[in-house]
């Protein structure tokens, strides 16, 4: 067979067909993938009932960040102590301050973690009572605020330059985030008619975070936060953009109250427990450092006198 | 089992076959190959996308589900279904796998629930459901707050607008690829069609050449032409208007960028011109080209090979002329001495034709034992290289013949031989000639002998004469010794009439040049005989012609040759005969003729050929010497004429006609012989050079 012979052979028209049919059964194989349905029946229903918990010990944490920071921060508690306690306590999230007040008030929030300003006024008007405060991480038993301005904001070097400017504080109850700085202001004679502007961060949560980014936009001039903020934002943006103008004097800190009326026995349980946290040993450090503190302390009430005063010398509402 | 008779296809529609089969084939795999990709791809893309809405949806809902809002939550998994129709459903599990929050209507499908898990180690699950209405690719998220799960997002995807963006995945492929083989399809159409038209022209035009047309133009025709680029108007230039021949292929071009010479030694210069840039074509345009050259070609060295051919075969038959008209035979054998080319003396000498003698041996040629030996000889100059020259004898039809050969083996240029040229030649007659020479010469060694003998005896044989007479005054009349002088005198006188004929013979006689007149001197002759020729009734005839000229020589001699030619006739005639004598002048020629005829018994035809020989006579003993012609054959080429004899004693032939035939009739009347003599009359005689 010549070469003309082969090539023809080669080319014959039952090879072509061959071949297209081989093809369109590769093909159809590689079309149907092994990706088989699963049959089910969506017609059986089935009815969704609200799971009612009872005897449920609600742990609310002051809305001073988002709802997610406030769990990241204190899920670990709330485990730790319903494991201690044997309590079924649950976290719940007010949207506000205000309605962690009013929560308060309402007896819908058993065990309140909030700042001693908020605390002088569920105390004062709702009859909550402290009974454990918490150190820093900075090993502080107390907090302070800050006034913030942008790094390269030339204009702002003391607290008299920030006359005449734009103001972003975090929530009016807020202690760190605006009675402290607010204070701090009147000492040196400047008071809120003193500011271009005076606005809160909006809201519900993250308060204390879109102060910073606001000030760090440069949408205002200054901001007032609590301190260790910055830290808590230092991972979304560059915090050395951020320059601490002043820093208010140190008052008590965040406190744990309990409502009005709430067993005493639970409240013993609780502050056992939280009393017990250890910053050294290996389990409570990592509930500890979550919550961004080193360890609970007893609290009483007179303790926060200092921020009444505050409070009083501001002519803010308790 | 089927058998498909298979369809014998022209090769351009082999092409487009196996071309469209070829685009059908690749446009099929392609198609399959492409729109199963894209299927895939969608399948991904819209995994991707169900993975992205789960993703944001699941950070939505956390604080929702942190803060148990199930209206935030609600409105949040409604407004996820309401981005796109194919968002069949969504809803969130708690870790407990109990449904937080949903979209369905009139209750929750609970067989939902288990059909897809995730764990915590993936970020997402896909199931593919089949609800019996539908077909739904369930996506599982889990919500997390760092590790901690909140519970698990389910997003249900209908796969229509996978299918639908599938299906026209597949219709748009479909339609590129039917598309795209059509236009490809054209496209192979445009571009082999006339790849394909000069190949069958191409083939056509083979075709034609094996037919022997060898008219053929299968290049195609082009747009422009060397002329039409170069501007060119050399109407000389071989090139110039042929249309049916690149100019790169025509020698003899005159274009100054042409080089000389034909295609070989042009080409690469041509190739840097523009015309050759502008008119080269592909190599199918080039095949046909160069096959429309090369059928020129051939038909130039055809032509030239016919010429040539006729020009051989002209050579050949002038050669076989010039050889058969050869009386040598002539003959070439190869290297086994066989004949392969004689000559027609060849074949009349061997008796056969040429095809009956090529490719044999002189053995099958020739009788035992020449054949044999001829063969030998062959073989002998085959091996040795040299040639062979011989005289030999052989028979033929007339009888003996001598034959001269010459064997000259053919060389090669190393030396080798490659065969035998023979030739031979009939030498019979030189063989007769070489003869007659011998005899010639040994005659004239005789008669100088003989010539010296008479001299030396010439003397002596006067004085024998001299004293028989003087002693014959002395002796008494009528007495014994008186009868024996006068024998001794008449046999003296016989010798001395010897001796004179062995002199003259010798030419040892002085010639007396003189002019006389023929007529005289014939007179005088007959004068001196005509009384013995009356004796014995010999009648003399004489018819002299009217104003001859003289003649120059020596009338002695002249003299002599009548008597001896009167005497002969005498001889010849006996008693009561007749001699007639003619002369006149042959204008022609410039001479006399002398014309001596008798009426004897004539001259045998052996005996012509001898007749003029010395010592050559039919005379008996004490008759004839045997030198009297020979003496007058002397005299007559002396004087520069001629002597010819005719006589019918019974057949009758001249000397110089020996060969001719005899059958014309005899011009003499009763005269038997006839001896012409020719004498000329110019001044330029040759006797004025003794």
């Amino acid at each position: 067979m010549n070469m003309h012979q082969k090539i023809k052979s080669f080319f014959n028209w039952q090879i072509i067909l061959t071949l297209i049919v081989g093809l369109c059964l590769f093909s159809n194989q590689a079309c149907s993938r092994d990706d088989r349905p699963v049959k089910i029946d969506l017609n059986e229903k089935m009815h969704i009932k609200p799971k009612l918990e009872q005897d449920v010990i609600t742990y609310a944490y002051l809305p001073q960040y988002s709802h997610t920071t406030s769990y990241k921060r204190h899920h670990q508690i709330i485990k730790y102590l319903r494991t201690e306690t044997g309590l079924n306590i649950k976290q719940i999230f007010p949207d506000t301050f205000d309605q962690h007040v009013t929560m308060v008030k309402n007896g819908k929030v058993d065990i309140s973690f909030s700042n001693p300003f908020i605390y002088i006024q569920i105390a004062d008007q709702f009859n909550a009572k402290a009974f454990a405060r918490i150190v820093t991480i900075q090993d502080q038993e107390n907090f302070r605020g800050q006034v913030i301005c942008r790094a390269d904001n030339k204009k702002i070097k003391t607290l008299k330059d920030c006359r005449d400017k734009t103001w972003i504080a975090v929530d009016r109850g807020s202690a760190g985030g605006y009675l402290f700085p607010l204070g701090l202001f009147y000492s040196h004679g400047i008071f809120q008619s003193d500011f271009k502007e005076i606005v809160f961060a909006p809201g519900p949560g993250a308060k204390q975070e879109k102060v910073v980014f606001a000030v760090h936009a440069g949408k205002y001039d200054i901001g007032t936060i609590r301190e260790g903020t910055l830290n808590v934002v230092a991972s979304r943006i560059n915090t050395s953009d951020i320059r601490v103008i002043s820093s208010t004097p140190l008052y008590p800190g965040w406190v744990y109250a309990t409502r009005q009326n709430l067993d005493a026995k639970v409240i013993q349980k609780i502050k056992t427990a939280l009393l017990a946290l250890d910053f050294n040993k290996k389990g409570d450090r990592s509930i500890l450092e979550a919550a961004n503190f080193i360890k609970v302390i007893p609290a009483s009430d007179p303790d926060f006198d200092p921020i009444r005063e505050l409070a009083s010398d501001l002519k803010v509402s308790k | 089992m089927f058998h498909i008779r298979k369809i014998k296809l022209e090769f351009k529609n082999q092409i487009y076959l196996v071309m469209f089969s070829l685009l059908m084939f690749l446009g099929l795999v392609t198609f399959f190959i492409v729109s199963s990709i894209m299927q895939d791809t969608m399948i991904e893309e819209n995994k991707n996308r169900a993975v992205s809405m789960g993703v944001n949806l699941s950070a939505r809902l956390i604080e929702p589900i942190l803060t148990m809002d199930y209206f935030s939550m609600k409105k949040l998994v409604d407004e996820t279904v309401l981005l796109s129709n194919d968002i069949y459903y969504t809803f969130v599990l708690d870790n407990d796998s109990n449904p937080i929050i949903h979209t369905f209507h009139n209750g929750f499908p609970a067989q939902l629930i288990h059909v897809n898990k995730v764990n915590e180690a993936r970020t997402f699950s896909q199931q593919y459901l089949d609800t019996g209405k539908y077909r739904v690719y369930d996506y599982a998220l889990p919500i997390f707050v760092d590790t901690n799960r909140l519970g698990t997002l389910r997003l249900g995807l209908l796969t229509t607008r996978v299918e639908k963006i599938t299906r026209r995945i597949m219709l748009t492929a479909l339609f590129s690829t039917v598309f795209s083989i059509l236009i490809a399809a054209l496209a192979g159409f445009l571009l082999f069609r006339p790849m394909t038209r000069n190949i069958k022209k191409l083939h056509e035009a083979s075709e034609q050449a094996m037919r022997g047309d060898l008219n053929i133009h299968s290049a195609p025709v082009l747009q422009k032409n060397c002329w039409d680029i170069m501007n060119c108007s050399q109407k000389e230039c071989p090139a110039y208007h042929n249309a049916s021949q690149r100019c790169w292929y025509t020698a003899g071009t005159l274009c100054k960028t042409c080089a000389a010479g034909d295609y070989a030694k042009k080409i690469l210069s041509c190739q840097q011109c523009k015309v050759y840039k502008a008119c080269a074509g592909n190599e199918i345009q080039s095949l046909a080209e160069s096959f429309d050259y090369m059928i020129l070609s051939l038909k130039n060295h055809l032509a030239e090979l016919n010429l040539t051919k006729e020009d051989v075969s002209k050579q050949k038959a002038l050669l076989q002329t010039i050889l058969d008209g050869l009386p040598d035979f002539v003959s070439l054998q190869n290297q086994k001495a066989e004949y392969i080319s004689v000559n027609q003396a060849f074949c009349t000498m061997v008796g056969k034709t040429q095809h009956d003698i090529l490719d044999k041996t002189a053995r099958d040629l020739f009788d035992f034992p020449h054949g044999s030996t001829y063969l030998k000889e062959d073989i002998k100059v085959l091996e040795t290289g040299k040639p062979l020259v011989m005289e030999t004898t052989g028979m033929d039809t007339s009888g003996k013949k001598w034959i001269h050969v010459v064997k000259s083996p053919i060389l090669k240029k190393n030396g080798a031989v490659s065969g035998l040229v023979s030739s031979g030649r009939d030498i019979s007659d030189n063989k007769i000639i070489q003869e007659q020479l011998c005899q010639a010469q040994k005659m004239e060694s005789v008669g100088q002998l003989a010539a010296g003998v008479a001299h030396e005896i010439n003397t002596p044989l006067g004085i024998i004469l001299g004293y028989a007479q003087i002693l014959q005054e002395d002796v008494k009349p009528g007495s014994q010794v008186l009868e024996d002088l006068q024998l001794i005198e008449k046999h003296s006188k016989i010798c001395s009439r010897i001796v004179a004929d062995l002199l003259r013979f010798s030419r040892r006689i002085q010639s007396t040049i003189t002019q006389f007149d023929i007529h005289h001197a014939i007179d005088d002759v007959l004068n001196m005989v005509e009384h013995t020729f009356t004796l014995d009734h010999v009648e003399i005839e004489k018819y002299f012609g009217t104003d001859l000229p003289s003649v120059k020589g020596d009338e002695e001699k002249i003299k002599q040759v009548f008597i001896n030619l009167l005497n002969n006739a005498f001889d010849a005639i006996g008693k009561n005969g007749r001699v007639s004598i003619r002369t006149f002048f042959d204008s022609k020629n410039h001479s006399l003729v002398i014309t001596i005829a008798d009426t004897g018994s004539g001259i045998l035809v052996k005996h012509l050929n001898k007749l003029f020989d010395p010592f050559f006579t039919t005379k008996g003993v004490g008759k004839g010497t045997g030198l009297g012609l020979s003496v007058t054959f002397g005299i007559i080429e002396e004087h520069g004429g001629t002597i010819q004899v005719d006589s019918r004693p019974a057949e009758s032939k001249s000397i110089e006609s020996r060969q001719a035939s005899d059958k014309a009739p005899w011009p003499y009347g009763d005269y038997n012989t006839v001896f012409i003599i020719t004498l000329p009359v110019s001044k330029n005689n040759k006797l004025e050079k003794y």
